[in-house]
């Protein structure tokens, strides 16, 4: 199986503000391993077309009926052979074991060396049914692992799919598109080698709109595909030359053209912010935020996950996030029934909470408080997690009064519970949070109610088990916090006349009148 | 060194010597062995004896040795040299797996220590086939080989669960997953099968529990970060089988012991540990697995023995999942609910044989736990949490089910009290869990269940309990009683407080020493409650009536067997001093000689810091209380403590010097005349540089020191000007240290606000240098504010001329400079009400007392100065601290009092310097404008109407309106 891009462990990008929370963000960045297993609701990379019977394919022509079945040696010998229809009969048959569902026989197709041969067929605009059965056993070939799709490159086929995107005959057409999307698909390498063959314009010089759906899907996802991918990321050029194809395809009603034209913006957008700004600029916010009331998790996810994006980027583009009316929706997402989009929904409101304290102000106006407390009191972890971000980042850049609304809406209750939670990264965060609304509350001379505030949650016989935690970070951050907070006034008084002696180097009295 | 037989022997020698008890022979034994240890092949010999000396000994000797050797030596630390050389360590990490394993228990866990420091450093890099030599041992078939690496691998990979997730760290797991997951599945599969073969034979089944939990450890730790792919896959193996161990009983592994934990105990224990993980951290993927681990670990609390640590793991797990709302449903079955409360709570809460043990035996302990929450490992604690988890969601069923306990339980006490009284113990402490929904040290219960009438309890059956004659009968239950009171004490009408204290008093006498510390307690968080106005709830006229028999049982049981110390009655000594106030004066006599004689007998050994402190708390309040009612009194205190302090000055009792100094500036300062001479005897003394160097004294020194300046000035101008030098030395250390600069301040601004000018004049301007120094060397914000606080002191107590004139005298325009880079650009930064008004009173005399202001090229600074002192007035003030400076301990923040080690009844009025001069700085900057104006008409209004900005502008009118005064 190829590896897909889990969402749990994709790369963030963090706006910066203040030292702390920036070196913060960049540990989060830090880690793009995964453990995981790949999640279904991502976008698959790569497809074998799989068909049973394609009732419109050309190779409805020739050989009706008639079930070829040949050994491996015959199918080698049959593509050398000069004769088209022998070529045909054993590409067909190669194409049907490389589209059977459980183990195609990739690899021995490919150790026959019959890739070379195929690339030769997709040239013979002769026999379209030749070049339709090549173009498909191409498309799976390039649909297996890495080397099995270099093999596919290296074989030449790249410059014969994108001349067939001008075939007359749309099944070949297709196939061809289908085969780029897979070879694209496989990294930023060869997705750069396709677009610098100048694939695009012919990609995009397909679409209209008496295309049959399924090929509008293959062209879209396609599509997605050249957007996908960093280090490094599609040119500018190409980037330009897409947009203005996906802000259409963005207007279909179909839900798989939404969902990867959505994707592909997501891709886009999961960039720095000069990358974000182009696609800010289309115009697309409207449409996206629209989106985001679908009731199709294919088209909510990738357009949930660009809008996160987003957000991610500089102040005045999350304005402008805001300005449509993100704020509107995202509170609503906190309660979607799915915790992915839960998940989603608390990344992106993080993000927000990042920002200067006038978008802090936004959260609050669109109450987005109650919902995270809820969240961070039931829901999944996964979305705890996010939540917790949210709530880290709304701390750091808030004002007081800000503070103050923070701490009234319950948010210490579910804090406190976290502590105990099997994730050092969120049990030291909720400390950090713990420490800053204590200090704040000093200077607003609340320190005393907010301290009972957690005692009575429990909060301190958490904290002071926490000052025992293998992690020494944890422990240090606990340990501060019970000092600095928790110490019976009396006791503390007296606890400070045993500090140890600072490294004070003592001056003879007598130094100043001999002078 | 080589590997030679020869070695081998001294080396065994010197091993056996360090087993010496004489101290002559094993000192130099050690010694010889750190001085070779450098040595190649060292460790190698150490190895090679631990396998091959005939004696067991020295066997186990060397690998103490080579465990050790490695923990000091193998890290290598960057720019230090490498303390093993290369081709040890490759021998080393090629053998001791193999060692470990074929190696007896003892040096076993030896070698295996030392394999997990070795590993946290070299693997998986520089130690690549570790793992795999490790799994291939599983196939060995011999499980203590398999222990073996079940134990190293347990203590390599258990950082897992408290490190930060890192790419480093990460790769790790991936690359153990990928070697050690499955073979780990596969043994953890066949070691089931094997149990269920050797199901009779108890030696087997041991050995492969002790794999079981091992492995279920291992499976926490791999698990711990993200949900791995394998496990995810594989999750119906493990899951069915940790659901099988779960309801696994066996005779064979149970344990006699009641408190010691058995195999199975602590495996299921661990298994509820690793679904609680999964039930926490991966619901989705855990989800449908769930159900059937709840009833499991329902069950097990209700038949197992319930051995503490199943128990705590099982009530963590539920109360995980019943917050949880969508599996709230697996809870709501009535007959679920009861069986829990039956047949989990209600045992857990019963008074065990062990509880009454620490009652009698160590109450200390008791106490602690019981009255300070450290209680947490406690079965009734767990209990108690697991009440509360399913009052969260069932409040109402559960109060229903355990009041018909709870009224059972007082049937049975009362037909047999004597017998039954454990009954009453354990419903007291149903109610107190059911009630309780929020607590806090200060106000006891915050929170409480509505559904539990309180008060009705408390008259039933806690006040029938404290009325009894003797007390000291069923002292748990009085303990029980008095601890009702003390946590319900907002929920209980104050009428029915008022009936209890008589009550308590009166317990303060029972032999038991939780009951009387209970009752000392009690009365001690009842007076300082507070009622509406914010005055204490019980006032001293309320208290009135029982004033003499509550000093006396106070005092009396201090003089209880196991009480001398007890810091709960110490503080209700200190406590009912302050509530009572003048009601304590006929007393004092008796009173202060008891509380010097508890000083004098605990002075020899002090070990109770929190006794003590409240001891001299007390002793502060004492004089407080007597001295304002008449001040002359403190001449008796003198005589009744001074002949203590001096013992303690003496001896040296470091813990007490400071409290000491602090009550001698206490009485000190009561002293309305001038200093008397017993007080400037000691003056010298005070200025011995060993007592400086202890931080702890500082600050009661310097408020010492600071008091004799106030009261004795003249007398040490006249008679002890000679010390003056020494005075100053104190001064100049203070400022040198970043931590104590603002005491050297304090002490400075008392000698320029008391001390007679001419007597510090050839001083002056060695002090400006010195600060001058600091400012240089190392500027902190805590400093600068300190030092435009002692500027403007100055500038008051000398005049704004002599202030620039020391300046320029230091160095010409260095006053421009002053003003210009410190006092106008960081003014506002002052913090502090009297603070900001010396400045201001400072500045406005520097801007109309000060010729050289008005026609030199300081004038351009005028308005600027004029503009920041406008700014103090009126703007917000200037909190920040530069970056370099947040590793600072903020702890020494300044305040113009000392704030250290402070003894809360010595405390000082605030002291204004200015107070008497100037009332409000505002009017005084108008009026001295004013009349700057007068001496030269004409400039102050253009000089101000030039550059001052607007809003300034407005605020300077405003004042002026307010004095009624105009600009000529």
């Amino acid at each position: 199986m190829p590896s897909l891009d889990a969402p749990e462990e994709r790369l963030r990008k963090f706006k910066y503000r203040g030292k702390d929370a920036s070196l913060r963000r960049q540990q989060r960045m830090a880690v793009s391993l995964k453990l995981r297993k790949a999640k279904k609701d991502e976008q698959t990379l790569k497809r074998r077309n799989i068909t049973s019977f394609c009732p419109d394919t050309p190779s409805e022509k020739t050989a009706k009926g008639v079930t070829v079945s040949l050994t491996l040696g015959e199918i080698i010998q049959g593509v050398n052979s000069s004769d088209p229809a022998l070529c045909f009969q054993a590409t067909q048959t190669a194409r049907k074991m490389l589209s059977q569902e459980n183990n195609p026989p990739l690899k021995l197709v490919v150790d026959a060396g019959l890739i070379p041969r195929m690339v030769e067929f997709l040239k013979s605009s002769l026999y379209p049914c030749l070049q339709f059965e090549a173009a498909w056993a191409l498309t799976n070939i390039a649909a297996g692992t890495s080397e099995q799709t270099r093999a596919v490159v290296e074989g030449g086929a790249i410059q014969p799919l994108i001349a067939l995107l001008s075939s007359p005959n749309l099944a070949v057409c297709e196939q061809a598109v289908w085969a780029l999307g897979n070879i694209a698909g496989d990294g930023p390498e060869f997705r750069d080698k396709i677009i610098s063959s100048n694939a695009i314009p012919h990609l995009l010089a397909l679409i209209s709109h008496t295309l049959p759906i399924t090929f509008l899907r293959n062209i879209t996802w396609t599509l997605s595909n050249l957007c996908r991918n960093k280090n490094p990321y599609p040119c500018d050029a190409a980037v330009k030359q897409i947009l203005p194809a996906l802000l259409h395809l963005l207007q279909h009603h179909d839900t798989e053209v939404l969902s990867d034209a959505c994707w592909a913006l997501s891709y886009l957008t999961d960039s720095c912010s000069k990358r974000i700004g182009q696609v800010v600029d289309t115009g697309v916010l409207p449409r996206l935020v629209a989106l985001l009331n679908s009731s199709e998790l294919n088209v909510l996810t990738p357009s949930l996950r660009t809008v996160g994006n987003i957000v991610t980027g500089t102040d005045e583009q999350t304005q402008r996030a805001i300005d449509t009316g993100i704020l509107n929706v995202l509170p609503q997402l906190l309660q979607h029934n799915k915790p992915s989009i839960q998940k989603e929904a608390a990344w992106a409101l993080s993000n927000v909470a990042a920002g200067p304290c006038h978008h802090i102000q936004q959260l609050l106006a669109y109450d987005v408080l109650p919902p995270l407390v809820a969240v961070l009191k039931h829901g999944d972890f996964k979305v705890q997690k996010e939540a917790i971000w949210t709530v880290a980042n709304f701390v750091m850049g808030a004002t007081l009064d800000q503070l103050i609304q923070l701490v009234h809406s319950g948010i210490l209750e579910p804090l406190v519970n976290l502590l105990t939670a099997p994730d050092v990264k969120i049990v030291l965060i909720i400390l950090d949070v713990i420490s800053f609304i204590l200090e704040a509350a000093e200077k607003l001379s609340e320190k005393e109610n907010v301290c009972l505030l957690i005692e009575e949650l429990g909060g301190i016989d958490r904290i002071e088990a926490l000052q025992l935690h293998e992690n020494r970070q944890i422990s240090l951050s606990a340990l501060n916090i019970i000092e600095k907070h928790f110490i019976e006034e009396e006791e503390s008084l007296m606890l400070l006349s045993q500090v140890v002696d600072q490294d004070c180097e003592f001056i003879n009295c007598d130094c100043l009148a001999t002078k | 060194m080589e590997l030679s037989d020869a070695n081998l022997q001294t080396l065994t020698e010197y091993l056996k010597k360090t087993l010496d008890p004489d101290p002559a022979i094993r000192r130099p034994a050690e010694k010889f062995l750190e001085s070779v240890e450098g040595n190649q092949n060292y460790p190698l010999l150490l190895l090679t004896l631990l396998e091959k000396s005939q004696d067991n000994v020295i066997k186990v000797c060397a690998s103490v040795t080579f465990k050790n050797y490695i923990k000091r030596n193998w890290r290598i630390v960057e720019d230090e040299p490498n303390k093993i050389c290369e081709a040890d360590r490759v021998a080393i990490k090629a053998n001791i797996v193999h060692l470990m394993l074929s190696s007896p228990e003892q040096i076993q866990k030896q070698l295996s220590d030392a394999i997990s420091i070795i590993g946290r450093e070299d693997f998986p890099q520089k130690w690549p086939d570790l793992l795999t030599e490790m799994v291939n041992r599983f196939q060995s078939g011999d499980f203590h080989v398999i222990n073996g690496v079940l134990r190293t691998a347990h203590s390599l990979f258990k950082r897992y669960r408290h490190e930060f997730k890192s790419n480093e760290l990460w790769t790790e797991i991936k690359l153990v997953l990928d070697a050690f997951a499955l073979p780990l599945t596969n043994l953890f599969k066949a070691t089931i099968e094997l149990c269920s073969t050797h199901a009779n034979d108890a030696s087997a089944l041991r050995i492969l529990f002790s794999s079981l939990i091992l492995i279920s450890k291992l499976f926490y730790s791999l698990n711990f970060q993200d949900l791995p792919e394998f496990f995810e896959d594989n999750m119906e193996t493990w899951m069915n089988n940790f659901h099988t161990l779960l309801t696994l009983d066996n005779k064979l592994l149970q344990t006699d012991d009641e408190e010691e934990a058995g195999l199975l105990e602590l495996l299921k224990s661990q298994i509820c540990d690793n679904a609680a993980l999964y039930a926490q951290k991966y619901d989705e993927e855990f989800q449908r697995y769930l159900p059937r681990f709840v009833t499991a670990i329902w069950n097990l609390l209700v038949t197992t023995g319930q051995e503490i640590s199943v128990l705590h793991n099982a009530i963590q797990f539920l109360a995980s999942v019943c917050e949880r709302p969508h599996y709230k449903n697996l809870f709501e079955d009535q007959n679920t609910l009861t069986s829990i409360c039956e047949k989990v709570i209600v045992p857990n809460m019963e008074f065990r044989a062990a509880d009454e043990e620490a009652f009698e035996d160590n109450s200390e302990e008791y106490i602690r736990r019981d009255l300070e929450g450290s209680d947490i490992d406690t079965r009734r604690r767990a209990a108690c949490d697991l009440v509360r988890g399913l009052c969260k969601f069932f409040e109402g069923p559960v109060t229903g089910i355990f009041s018909g306990y709870v009224n059972s339980m007082l049937q049975e006490y009362a037909k047999n009290p004597s017998v039954n009284w454990k009954h009453k113990d354990a419903a007291i402490y149903l109610v107190t869990s059911l009630a309780s929904k929020a607590q806090t040290q200060k106000h006891g219960i915050t929170q409480a269940n509505e559904l539990v009438n309180l008060t009705e309890f408390f008259v039933n059956h806690i006040l029938p309990d404290l009325k009894s004659a003797n007390v000291n009968e069923f002292p748990v239950l009085k303990a029980d009683g008095i601890k009702y009171i003390m946590i319900f004490r907002n929920q209980v009408p104050k009428e029915h407080l008022l009936v209890s204290i008589p009550l308590l008093i009166n317990h303060l006498q029972a032999e038991s020493i939780v009951v009387h510390t209970y009752a000392a307690h009690a009365l001690e968080r009842l007076f300082t409650m507070r009622g509406p106005n914010n005055t204490t709830l019980f006032t001293a006229a309320e208290i009135a009536p029982f004033v003499e028999i509550l000093l006396t049982n106070l005092f009396k049981a201090l003089t209880l067997p196991g009480s001398s110390e007890n810091e709960y009655i110490m503080k209700a000594i200190m406590r009912s001093f302050s509530l009572l106030q003048e009601a304590i004066i006929p007393y004092i006599p008796t009173l202060i000689t008891q509380l010097t004689q508890k000083l004098l007998a605990v002075s020899k050994n002090p070990s109770k810091p929190h006794f003590n402190h409240y001891m001299f708390e007390a002793i502060c309040l004492s004089i407080r209380i007597t001295c304002k009612a008449n001040p002359a009194a403190v001449v008796n205190f003198e005589e009744a403590l001074f002949l203590v302090f001096t013992e303690i000055l003496q001896n040296d009792v470091q813990e007490f010097i400071p409290y000491v100094f602090q009550v001698m500036s206490l009485l000190l300062e009561t002293h309305k005349n001038d200093i008397p001479s017993s007080y400037m005897a000691l003056f010298p003394h005070l200025l011995q540089p060993v007592l400086w160097e202890r931080t702890g004294n500082i600050p009661a020194l310097v408020r010492l020191l600071q008091a004799f300046l106030e009261r004795g000035s003249n007398t040490i101008a006249s008679a002890a000007a000679d010390k003056i030098p020494g005075l100053l030395g104190v001064f100049q250390k203070l400022i040198a240290s970043k931590a104590n600069d603002h005491q050297g301040f304090y002490l400075l601004n008392s000698i320029i606000e008391h001390m007679p000018p001419e007597s510090v004049d050839q001083y002056r301007k060695q002090i400006f240098i010195l600060l001058f120094q600091r400012l240089q060397n190392s500027k902190t914000t805590k400093f600068i504010k300190s030092f435009l606080v002692f500027i403007n002191l100055y500038c008051i107590k000398y005049g704004a001329l002599a202030l620039q004139e020391i300046f320029d005298s230091i160095q010409p325009k260095m006053f421009g400079m002053v003003l210009e880079k410190i006092i106008i650009p960081e003014i506002q930064k002052v913090s502090g009400n009297v603070e900001k008004k010396i400045c201001a009173v400072g500045i406005t005399k520097l801007l109309t007392e000060c010729p050289p202001m008005m026609d030199t090229e300081y004038t351009k600074l005028w308005t600027p100065l004029l503009q920041s002192l406008i700014g103090l007035f009126e703007l917000p003030e200037d909190d920040t601290i530069p970056d370099e400076e947040h590793f600072i301990d903020i702890e020494d923040t300044p305040g113009y009092q000392t704030a250290f080690s402070q003894l809360a009844f010595a405390g000082k009025k605030e002291h204004d310097p200015v107070g008497q001069m100037v009332n409000n700085p505002k009017i005084h900057l108008a009026q001295s404008l004013h009349k700057l104006s007068t001496a030269c008409p004409g400039r102050v209004p253009s000089m101000v109407s030039t550059s001052l900005n607007a809003e300034a502008l407005q605020y300077l009118q405003g004042y002026l309106q307010a004095a009624s005064v105009t600009l000529l």
